[in-house]
């Protein structure tokens, strides 16, 4: 009788790389919605589908009494109007991205794909690549500051891959308001313990998205008979006499920390997503990207145009 | 272990159940390895595991089965023995053994050969020679010393024999061999029977030589024997003896089998207390007893329960003889009336067809009765007269009554027991001053002796006998004068009676009192059967072969080949190894020869009195077990339990919870459909293929004909399909999805209207589906035929084509109508659409349909009457073809010519039929409905 869980070797960063772009390459460019933002970032390469601070054009606009904006007058001088020229917002975004590097993240049970560390990894890369294809500024707590580059997710990988020994749990307090931060983890530790941790990003305002890989024989617990349980991150054993009479109970608190979580990322309108190890990353990546493009349909339309914005561009 | 009936062969081995703590304690600290998983969310794992107990070490159950396997393992290899026999000592240089196989060792002889078994074994043991002899075996029969297990050949080879023992001679030579070996046990097997000769015959065997005696008898002998059976008058009597002493009441059960081994009859026979004699009788009907071959006493396997039958026990055979004519209307002045009337129920009645004593003596004799009764024959022809004599001389009982034929023929020495004066006696009567006499006692001599003498008869008429001297011995019953009334006389073998009077109520009335029965009833006791084999007077004389043999077992059985002929003789014969006790003779005539007489009894045998050392056992079979086998099998067994209880407490067996819920589901339902099957057959008389007939007659469907070509029965289902379509789009008839049918197997009224393409490539249907076409077709249903050429022959072409042959053989065996194209008025043009013709993929072919008997549509009506509807339609348009449509609902195949209105038409066409179909005739008196209307309206 095989196993059911073992500890992955941790994933090669430029595998997980290679991996998240092609996730990445399934989803459409990701456009932060900037509705938060303030006016004076540095200004991105991504149009922002209104007018504002920006080199390309885009609208006509008549010119009313007061206003500021230069006339054109080279459109104003085809008709008896007067035109003001709008050009197209376009600003940069700081999103931070953090993946669980904790041993449990090594995790892989034989229902899954590929252990919790190595989807994390997957989705962060992903996200930086996306991020960075859209002229985001990204950053990793602990690791980098905040840094605008065609290659971010390169750049993080390799930056990864040199880190000496990373912290379980970064000190977020140097992210500010208007940031996003995505925060890749399988939170099992107490939810009071990832709150407390968490807390200070809802103090700062940040836009927090939070994606727990869980993997299956996680959720299902499909062990039974006599089994021994170690804890992979403090090495704890705890043996069952017979594994299936848990079953039961612990998908109960299994759940129950899940919802509790979640329900109090609604409340701080943060995003809590769950990708399981033997689903697809891009199930993940795809509602990511739909939380961090605002709402439902609003996010698709205005990714949907970021096309042409680029294509533009 | 003196509380059981235990030992160890090695005792030394259970100091190895001392080592059992020592494994409880190793079991105890070594719990079964658990499963090792890596779990990340052990935290949240630890809060639920908190609340179980952790079973750190083995459950108690589980270290209590190893234990247990533990010590049985360590039981077995001390070799356990469950009921320890003991040993016999090992004295002396030889054991003798002489054992009886007689008759009375036969019920329990498989004891005896343990007994003896064991005895040889532990001689065998010891390594003395064995000296073995059976009491009832042949005199020359080897009896050693041998070797043990020569002994023991010697033994299994014994058989008990159906006669009783020999010891005098067997012991005689036992003590002759014994000589060469002094000193040995003596083990006598004994049955339990004193013989004759006993004494001397143990003084014999134990005087010398021998050093100790081992005597084995059996706890307690009882044996039932039969010693007689014997058929009386009103039943057959049987006599039992068993051992005497025996306090006890018993009863046992006799069964008398017919000479095919089935059982008639049965008796009980009761031994009161103390008693070693029980008596019982079987009234069974007379019929019955004659079948009588043998009688057995229930659950006795022996000899001596067993006796055989032969002649002299059976019914006798009665020849009656009279001169006078029987007068049928005078029936009680027959002679042989009373006679007849007083035999019938214990004799079988002989009577001679010819009236005439020259013939119908011989043929009396030819049937050989046991007892010939001449009412009134006065002179016995010359010419019998001898064969008649010799049969009396030869046993035959000859019995003549008296009479006014008898008076006057004079004397008879050697037919009549007495000299008689002529002329008969009257007593009484109005020229008489005597009057009739009764009768006295009856002398002690003759066989009426222990009857009453009859006070309510009186003899008014009588023959009388010259006196003699010995008439006083001769006479069996007399009158109150002492004139004789019967008498009687031996004659050589025979014996003759005389009855001084007539056998019928004229000269006394003897004849119709109940003595009369008694007193023929007790001649016929003395009378024997003059069988074959007791005829053949030379056969007799020499010997009789065996014919079925008693076995030791007390089951009939062919002869062994050790039995030899009997002679029979005088007095009784003694029952030996080559007279086995049985029949002899052959199958005509039979001689009993069995193994007790009505003098035997069941003497004891008493322990000979001897100086020597004396052992005495009973006879027991060997109920020493091993129990090493046992042992070892249940360890395995707690072994196999164990390592299921580890799989279990592993996980193993329900680390597949879901196959385990699949097959207990499985299970389920096969549980629960035996059960509900079981309750739907009390209510329910479903049969095979009422899903398939339920669903087919729950929605109206029409049906193709499978041809078994599959291109044109997909155009076919695909042509109904599109019908269908267009009937549930244009018409209120939704019909369900097209049904292909196989004409030769499914039920085809369930449909109302079957399309069948005619394909000439599709093999040609059998006779008894097109007769089961036809009589679909006699019922109601109609069939459509599409031969589908209608342009396939070419323009002008005459023959036919192969579809058009194909549908020729077809209606070949078929009733078709006369048939006509679809005439302007038909009611198929009007049943739904108004249709001029009937197009399909092709145009042009009529569509053949019954033609209208009454063609003639007078009264210029729009539709023509008629009722009923066309059982066959013929076309060669394709209709299918036309219908045939897509999942889509795109037809599949063009039209010819392309003409999209003409695939419409088809359409149409198909919703006429149907509807033509479904309402009959309905639509043509539909058209004369605004007439109606009309009129009514006036």
């Amino acid at each position: 009788m095989g196993r059911i869980g073992e500890v992955q070797a941790p994933v090669a960063t430029r595998d997980a790389l290679a991996r998240g772009r092609l996730r990445a390459s399934l989803v459409p460019d990701l456009l932060v919605e900037a509705r938060r933002i303030v006016n004076t970032v540095i200004a991105g390469w991504h149009g922002r589908r209104k007018r504002g601070i920006g080199e390309n054009f885009w609208q006509f606009r008549p010119y009313v009494e007061g206003d500021s904006s230069r006339i054109d007058w080279r459109r104003s001088a085809r008709d008896d109007h007067t035109y003001v020229r709008d050009r197209e917002w376009e600003a940069a975004h700081t999103v931070w991205l953090w993946a669980d590097p904790s041993p449990s993240m090594l995790y892989k049970s034989a229902g899954a794909g590929v252990s919790k560390e190595s989807r994390a990894l997957v989705l962060t890369l992903a996200m930086a690549e996306l991020l960075s294809r859209s002229g985001e500024r990204i950053a990793w707590p602990g690791l980098t500051d905040p840094f605008t580059a065609r290659n971010g997710a390169e750049r993080i990988a390799a930056q990864l891959s040199h880190a000496a020994a990373l912290p379980a749990k970064p000190d977020l307090s140097a992210i500010r308001r208007f940031c996003d931060i995505v925060i890749v983890s399988d939170f099992l530790d107490p939810v009071e313990e990832t709150m407390a941790w968490l807390d200070v990003l809802a103090r700062h305002g940040v836009r927090a998205h939070l994606i727990e890989v869980a993997d299956p024989a996680e959720e299902t617990f499909p062990y039974a008979g006599r089994t021994e349980f170690t804890d992979p991150e403090t090495g704890d054993k705890l043996t069952a006499g017979r594994a299936e009479t848990l079953a039961e109970e612990y998908r109960l608190l299994y759940r129950a920390r899940r919802e509790e979580l979640a329900g109090w990322c609604k409340r701080l309108g943060w995003s809590f997503t769950v990708n399981h190890t033997d689903r697809l990353a891009s199930d993940a990546l795809v509602r990511v990207h739909m939380a961090m493009t605002a709402d439902g349909s609003h996010g698709r339309l205005t990714a949907a145009s970021g096309h042409a914005g680029k294509a533009v561009a | 272990m003196s509380w059981l009936p235990l030992s160890f062969g090695a005792p030394m081995v259970l100091w190895g159940l001392l080592a059992l703590p020592v494994i409880w304690w190793l079991l105890r600290l070594t719990p079964p390895k658990p499963q090792t998983e890596v779990f990340p969310p052990l935290k949240i794992l630890a809060r639920v595991l908190r609340r179980e107990e952790t079973p750190q070490q083995s459950p108690w159950w589980l270290t209590l089965l190893r234990l247990l396997m533990a010590a049985l393992i360590v039981m077995a290899l001390a070799e356990p023995v469950f009921n320890p026999r003991e040993k016999l000592p090992a004295e002396g240089s030889a054991l003798a053994l002489v054992i009886d196989n007689d008759w009375a060792s036969a019920a329990d002889w498989g004891k005896r050969v343990a007994t003896a078994e064991r005895l040889i074994a532990d001689a065998g043991s010891n390594g003395v020679p064995v000296v073995i002899a059976f009491t009832a075996e042949k005199p020359n029969a080897e009896i050693g010393p041998f070797d043990a297990s020569a002994a023991l050949d010697r033994l299994r080879a014994a058989k008990p024999r159906p006669i009783p023992t020999d010891r005098p001679a067997v012991y005689a030579r036992v003590a002759a061999t014994l000589e060469r070996l002094p000193g040995a046990a003596v083990a006598v097997l004994a049955d339990g029977l004193a013989a004759n000769g006993d004494e001397a015959a143990f003084k014999t065997l134990l005087e010398k030589n021998a050093s100790r005696l081992v005597w084995v008898t059996a706890d307690r002998l009882s044996l039932t024997g039969l010693i007689g059976a014997d058929n009386q008058v009103d039943g057959f009597a049987l006599t039992a003896i068993r051992t005497p002493g025996d306090p006890a009441p018993a009863q046992v059960t006799a069964g008398a089998f017919d000479d095919k081994g089935r059982r008639i009859a049965d008796a009980t026979l009761t031994f009161a207390p103390g008693e070693a004699t029980a008596t019982g009788t079987m009234t069974v009907p007379f019929e019955l007893r004659n079948d009588f071959a043998s009688i057995a006493l229930d659950g006795e396997h022996q000899a001596g329960a067993v006796r055989v039958l032969d002649e002299s026990s059976k019914r006798r055979r009665v020849g009656l003889l009279s001169q006078a004519e029987a007068d049928q209307a005078q029936p009680l002045l027959s002679p042989l009336y009373y006679i007849r009337r007083a035999l019938q129920p214990f004799a079988d009645l002989v009577e001679p067809s010819s009236a005439d004593l020259a013939d119908a003596i011989p043929q009396l004799l030819d049937q050989k009765p046991a007892m010939i009764i001449m009412a009134d024959v006065g002179t016995i022809p010359e010419q019998v007269r001898q064969r008649l004599v010799d049969w009396v001389n030869n046993g035959g009982t000859l019995v003549r009554f008296a009479g006014p034929r008898l008076a006057a023929a004079g004397n008879d020495d050697d037919l009549l027991p007495v000299r008689l004066r002529s002329g008969e006696r009257a007593l009484g009567g109005a020229l008489s001053w005597t009057s009739p006499q009764a009768v006295t006692e009856f002398p002690k001599n003759g066989p009426f002796a222990d009857l009453s003498p009859p006070s309510e008869v009186t003899v008014s008429r009588q023959v009388l006998a010259e006196p003699t001297p010995d008439i006083v011995e001769r006479t069996w019953a007399t009158l109150a004068d002492g004139t004789p009334l019967v008498t009687g006389a031996k004659k050589d073998k025979g014996t003759l009676v005389l009855f001084h009077v007539t056998p019928e109520a004229t000269w006394s009335n003897l004849p119709i009192s109940g003595s009369f029965v008694e007193m023929l009833r007790r001649v016929v006791q003395l009378s024997r059967n003059q069988g074959a084999a007791v005829a053949n007077a030379e056969a007799k004389a020499t010997s009789l072969a065996p014919y079925r043999m008693i076995g030791a077992d007390g089951t009939l059985t062919p002869p062994s080949p050790d039995a030899r002929p009997l002679v029979p003789g005088a007095g009784l014969l003694p029952v030996t190894l080559e007279n086995p006790p049985g029949l002899y003779g052959s199958e005509t005539g039979v001689f009993a020869h069995n193994l007790l007489n009505a003098a035997s009894t069941f003497a004891p045998l008493a322990r000979p009195q001897v100086s020597l050392p004396v052992t005495a056992i009973p006879y027991a079979f060997d109920e020493s077990e091993n129990l090493k086998g046992p042992l070892v099998a249940l360890a395995l067994l707690l072994m196999a339990l164990d390592t299921l209880a580890v799989f279990w407490m592993g996980g193993l067996l329900s680390r597949r919870p879901r196959r385990a819920a699949v097959a207990t589901a499985a299970v389920m339902l096969a549980l629960g459909a035996l059960l509900g099957h079981a309750d739907l057959a009390r209510a329910d008389d479903a049969k095979p293929g009422d899903a398939q007939a339920i669903e087919d007659i729950s929605k109206t469907r029409i049906a193709y004909v499978i041809t078994g070509e599959p291109g044109v029965d997909s155009i076919s289902r695909a042509g109904l399909e599109g019908l269908t379509r267009f009937l549930i789009e244009k018409t209120a008839l939704e019909p369900g999805p097209p049904a292909g049918v196989d004409i030769a197997k499914d039920e085809l009224s369930f449909f109302p209207l079957i399309y069948w393409p005619i394909d000439a490539s599709a093999p040609m249907p059998s006779q008894a589906a097109i007769a089961r076409i036809d009589a679909y077709m006699q019922q109601g249903g109609t069939v459509l035929f599409d031969t589908r050429d209608q342009f396939s022959n070419g323009i002008g072409a005459t023959g036919a084509s192969p579809a058009t042959e194909r549908l020729r053989d077809i209606l070949a065996n078929l009733n078709v109508p006369p048939l006509e194209p679809v005439p302007s008025d038909h009611v198929l043009t009007k049943s739904f659409f108004i249709l001029p013709e009937f197009p399909g993929r092709f145009n042009g072919s009529p569509l053949w349909v019954e033609a209208s008997l009454d063609a003639s549509n007078t009264e210029n009506r729009p539709v023509r009457t008629g009722d009923g509807v066309s059982p066959i339609m013929i076309t060669a348009n394709d209709f299918a073809g036309a219908w045939a449509v897509d999942e889509n609902g795109d037809p599949l195949l063009p039209t010819v010519p392309p003409d999209p209105m003409q695939r419409v038409y088809a359409l149409r066409a198909g919703v006429n039929i149907m509807m033509y179909m479904l309402t009959g005739n309905y639509k043509s008196d539909q058209v004369h409905v605004p007439v109606l209307l009309e009129r009514l309206g006036q």
